[in-house]
């Protein structure tokens, strides 16, 4: 299983306010309120750990099918080179990469390095997005699991979680977009 | 609040994050924020600060857990008001 998030930095600046009253109390613990305030740039740093908290709520709802809006449950901690994810019982490890462009962000069930694939779209619409990047999962998966695109079909639950229906088989799956980019992981 | 006033005034409020026109203009008390309108996960916060605005009201965390649909949102809005 594994979740993924992606935090397209211009969309970031331009349609959010992290600076706005609230916001930060709405979204981050005491503890991560902190930690921002002591970053070196405290509007990475929020976008770093609203992807943690993002990609582990897909990978936290792929175990158990539900839906719901709460990021501040999500706490984000970090332990040496280690970032974690905790939401109740459950416990997750974050990878995390900072690029001019973007933050991406991937977690699973123990320590991995990121498997996700970044793709910078052309068009703008919500539509042409989901679209483009549903393609070129079906390419990408055709190639790992060896079998022709018509083997291979992308669903999504009721709950909004996406899998990937490999034959007989359900893989899956994770998808992303903000803004001008879009990514996605499957196992 | 009529349930019409409330639904105005959210749809003003949603406006701004929404990325599928056709659902917006067809909104219902059924619309979803993000499986219907494509309203970014990261705006959503906004809107649960807009609404708080609006209504001068104070959302606490078990209401912004349910807030993903019209539906929803009205009834947390009237709950609030009520109390």
């Amino acid at each position: 299983m594994v979740g993924n998030d992606i935090v397209d930095i211009n969309e970031a600046k331009s349609a959010s306010n992290w600076q706005r009253p609230r916001f930060l109390e709405k979204l981050f613990t005491t503890k991560e309120q902190f930690t921002i305030r002591n970053a070196e740039t405290p509007f990475l740093m929020v976008w770093q750990l609203w992807s943690m908290k993002e990609a582990a709520y897909k990978l936290y709802t792929q175990q158990h099918p539900s839906r719901f809006y709460n990021p501040k449950g999500f706490e984000c901690s970090t332990e040496g080179a280690i970032s974690m994810v905790r939401f109740k019982t459950f416990t997750c490890y974050v990878a995390t990469q900072i690029t001019p462009y973007y933050i991406i962000s991937e977690a699973r069930l123990d320590v991995q390095p990121i498997t996700s694939k970044v793709i910078k779209f052309k068009n703008t619409t919500a539509k042409a997005q989901s679209k483009t990047i549903r393609n070129t999962v079906l390419k990408a998966a055709a190639n790992v699991f060896g079998v022709s695109k018509t083997h291979l079909k992308i669903s999504t639950s009721r709950h909004g979680v996406p899998s990937i229906h490999v034959k007989s088989k359900v893989q899956p799956l994770s998808l992303t977009h903000h803004g001008n980019y879009g990514a996605y992981a499957f196992c | 609040m009529e349930n019409n006033e409330l639904i105005s005034k959210l749809k003003a409020i949603i406006k701004p994050y929404i990325q599928d026109e056709d659902a917006f203009k067809n909104l219902s008390e059924d619309t979803d924020f993000v499986k219907d309108l494509k309203i970014n996960s990261a705006n959503l916060v906004d809107i649960i600060l807009d609404i708080e605005d609006e209504f001068d009201i104070r959302l606490e965390n078990e209401d912004m857990e349910k807030m993903l649909d019209v539906k929803s949102a009205m009834a947390i809005v009237n709950t609030k008001l009520a109390g």
